[in-house]
């Protein structure tokens, strides 16, 4: 047992740290930056309290100080980014490892069956543990509130292990590690809308349905309500046991939901599109689901938007970065920021589309393919169109899905729709990480997606680089705000087309020139 | 054209590891090849070269008479290739990635792919997850068998087959060498070996050592005499090895020698003589072990 411990630790040694200090950064940074940029705390939370678009994305404000802020601003998101790595990491050691037939390995050496699923949860939940504490101590250094701080370290840590939990069962249940790590992420996807709509709708008993709602009614800083982690550490104990019970009964390799047996041939399977297709479809399908539920409920709150007054200067500030000229409602502004905050994270959907083609790569299936007349540029080319025009479709859901609920189903597909330039920008770099350093290209594109999205927001106030300086640095906020204010330009629009162009063919150039790894 | 595959000196490294350290190999048309080698000798490497997947640092290699790396999509139409490790795309069933290879690879035939099927005992509703080793190596090969293709590249194919599956796919490589056409067969089992090719090559460190075919290799090594002399042992300057044993001698001798060493053993008076040729296992560990020696 201590082997298979150590042996995980060994894996995680370089990744758990990092993310560890980035979440414990993300916290103590934005306290630090409110610190110091707010003059006054208090005008602050209660602008911020009466913006009920906010109030969606970041939660209820429950303590107008500015530890409690700090958490109000960046908590809703570690606490998702958290159950992701708990996901993440308890699915790569258990699943993951048996799918790879290491676990054979491991299973035909001294160690009980269930010793694997107990290594890789105890990693996992000290890691989480860890993070938690991690973050609520740095918070108690800066000077903040001691009691406070555990209670958010706590509310971090609640979070992880609920999803360590799904994910141990998620696990369980299905053959493929893709699968399970879709399985968890949906229980997420889930729990996140709960959240969002008890809040943005004012309905908040709803949040008590929710793992997230539950780190949220922790109230840090407020409240301090230690039983509103009771029900998640309940949930996280069903899983865990349900995990064991499935995992001393089932065998090693197989899931609890079995395989059928499927058609013994093919006349559909023509080439290598028609294999991309069969490939991408459910990535495809299970995004532009996500995003047409999440249209509905974004837009369905965007009728409760009210007006509120404008004078103060964190509205300003909102109202400048989300609209352009005077005289829009706040309903538009609202509009454009759910627009553009489902660009942001579609993004996210070219680059796993794209990691598809490192991932036949590396498996050794590509080797097969290419060993026939199918060309590399054809391969890549095949996965390509259904990254960039997959963008195209979720966003099209997205914005049919707001639009739907609004009453008016085609007036926001501007604005979805002219998110996809920007989404294609960080595709190409995904692109041309693939062909010039293909074993890389993971990390990279990971990590594209998180400074596309933290950087504005998040990474960049807190190192200190003020919001407009994003625009040179990120393509989204040069987007023409043409649901909020602004006419459409074709300027910007161009310029990012041009260079997810640059990006793609040097991309593909790179890759015809390299060996497969 | 008689040639299938012509390489010369090609060389390939890898950072500081050479994998190729000028390899030759020479295929003829029609013929069954065999490509020996101990783990890490550079087969694959070479297959890999040969597959257009890579590019050689330098050397030239030449396949059914164009360039693998630049004709690449040209040449794969006229070849099919299972790999040793074959992975196979999961979610698909057996019967959907051959017909998905055999397309690509410009169709394939219906009445062949149930016989291959049959033979080979596969199921084809099966997803290709739950296939075992030897089971997505049978669906490669089924692909690879019920294709068109000029030329068959082979890397280590068997090695998940059961002995019965071993024997059918004896029998399919005969019957694509009855119909003309060539086989790159690597592999590690000698008996496959010496039932399917008609010449061989051995390769160590990224060089060709050996290449020829069995006879000719065999002719190289020496054969094991065990003998029972009446008289005293003669002075035997051809032998190698040479032990005394409970009054038995044995020892090898070049074929060369052997007419030389027979007179010498005549004339001391044999009472008993045991002559071994060469087996395909000693010429092979004389290969394989010697890696040292480099």
């Amino acid at each position: 047992m201590t082997t298979l411990i150590r042996l995980i630790l060994r894996r995680e040694r370089l990744i758990a740290p990092v993310w560890m200090l980035l979440l414990a950064v993300l916290a103590a940074g934005q306290a630090n930056r409110y610190a110091t940029a707010i003059p006054s705390i208090g005008d602050f939370a209660r602008e911020m309290a009466a913006n009920k678009a906010l109030t969606a994305f970041a939660g209820e404000v429950y303590s107008p100080t500015v530890a409690g802020m700090a958490v109000w601003k960046n908590a809703d998101a570690i606490y998702t980014v958290i159950a992701l790595i708990a996901i993440l990491m308890v699915v790569r050691h258990t699943r993951a490892e048996e799918e790879s037939g290491r676990a054979e390995l491991v299973g035909a050496g001294v160690v009980g069956r269930l010793a694997p699923l107990t290594a890789a949860l105890t990693v996992t939940a000290a890691a989480v543990s860890l993070a938690g504490l991690l973050a609520g101590l740095s918070m108690a250094a800066m000077g903040f509130d001691l009691a406070g701080s555990l209670a958010f370290g706590a509310a971090i840590t609640a979070m992880g292990l609920v999803f360590t939990g799904v994910g141990a069962l998620a696990a369980q249940l299905t053959v493929g590690a893709r699968t399970a790590v879709g399985l968890a992420a949906l229980v997420l996807g889930v729990s996140y809308l709960l959240r969002f709509v008890a809040d943005g709708s004012g309905l908040t008993a709803l949040k008590w349905l929710s793992p997230q709602g539950w780190s949220h009614l922790v109230k840090p800083y407020g409240d301090d309500n230690w039983a509103a982690l009771l029900p998640g550490l309940a949930l996280t104990a069903v899983t865990v046991a349900a995990a064991y019970r499935l995992a001393g009964r089932r065998d090693v390799g197989h899931g609890v939901i079995p395989e059928r047996p499927g058609p013994a041939g093919s006349t559909t399977l023509r080439g290598p599109l028609a294999l991309a297709w069969r490939l991408q479809r459910g990535l495809l399908a299970g995004w532009t689901v996500g995003y047409a539920i999440a249209g509905l409920a974004l837009g369905a709150l965007a009728l409760s938007i009210p007006e509120v007054s404008r004078q103060g200067a964190a509205v300003q500030e909102f109202l400048a970065r989300y609209t352009a000229g005077d005289g829009v409602s706040m309903t538009d502004a609202y509009l454009w920021l759910i627009a553009l905050s489902l660009g942001y994270v579609a993004a996210l959907y070219p680059l796993l589309a794209l990691l598809r083609l490192r991932g036949e790569e590396a498996a050794g299936r590509a080797e097969l393919l290419l060993a026939t007349p199918v060309g590399r540029l054809r391969w890549a080319g095949s996965h390509l169109v259904f990254a960039l025009g997959g963008s195209v479709v979720i966003l099209t859901a997205a914005g049919l899905g707001i639009g739907l609920a609004t009453g008016d189903p085609l007036g926001v597909l501007p604005g979805t729709l002219v998110q996809v330039p920007a989404v294609w920008v960080p595709a190409g770099v995904g692109v041309l990480a693939f062909g010039l350093l293909p074993r890389a290209a993971a990390g990279i594109s990971w990590a594209t997606f998180l400074f596309v999205n933290l950087f504005g927001e998040v990474l960049g106030p807190i190192m200190g680089i003020d919001y407009w300086i994003a625009k040179y640095v990120v393509p989204f906020p040069n987007l023409p705000m043409v649901l909020s204010g602004e006419e459409f330009t074709p300027g910007p629009v161009a310029v990012m087309l041009a260079l997810t162009l640059a990006l793609v063919a040097g991309g593909l150039a790179a890759l015809r020139r390299r060996a497969l790894l | 054209m008689n040639t299938a595959i012509s390489i010369r000196e090609l060389h390939k490294s890898f950072g500081r590891a050479h994998a190729l350290d000028g390899l030759d190999l020479e295929v003829r048309t029609g013929e069954v090849h065999g490509f020996l080698g101990p783990n890490g000798a550079g087969k694959s490497t070479t297959i890999r070269i040969l597959l257009g997947l890579m590019r050689a640092d330098s050397g030239t290699a030449v396949l059914l008479g164009g360039d693998p790396w630049k004709d690449a999509a040209e040449l794969h139409r006229r070849l099919a290739y299972v790999p040793g490790d074959v992975n196979l795309w999961p979610s698909l069933t057996g019967g959907e990635v051959i017909d998905l290879l055999g397309r690509l690879r410009g169709g394939l035939d219906p009445a062949r792919r149930a016989e291959l099927m049959d033979r080979f005992e596969l199921d084809p509703r099966k997803k290709a997850k739950t296939y075992s080793k030897g089971n997505r190596q049978k669906v490669a090969l089924v692909a690879a068998f019920a294709s068109d293709a000029d030329l068959l590249i082979l890397d280590e194919p068997t090695s998940g087959l059961d002995p019965l599956m071993e024997a059918v796919f004896q029998q399919c490589v005969l019957e694509e060498k009855r119909r003309g056409r060539t086989v790159l067969l690597s592999s590690h089992i000698l008996s496959e070996v010496e039932a399917l090719c008609d010449r061989v090559s051995i390769i160590r460190a990224g060089r060709t050592v050996e290449s020829g075919t069995l006879p000719e290799l065999r002719h190289l090594t020496m054969t094991k005499i065990t003998a029972t002399l009446s008289g005293a042992l003669p002075d035997l300057p051809w032998a190698h090895g040479t032990a005394v044993e409970n009054g038995k001698v044995t020892f090898q001798v070049d074929d060369q020698d052997l007419d030389k060493v027979m007179r010498r053993l005549a004339e001391a008076g044999i009472t008993s003589l045991v002559s071994t040729p060469p087996s395909l296992e000693d010429l092979f560990m004389r290969h394989y072990a010697d890696r040292s020696a480099r």
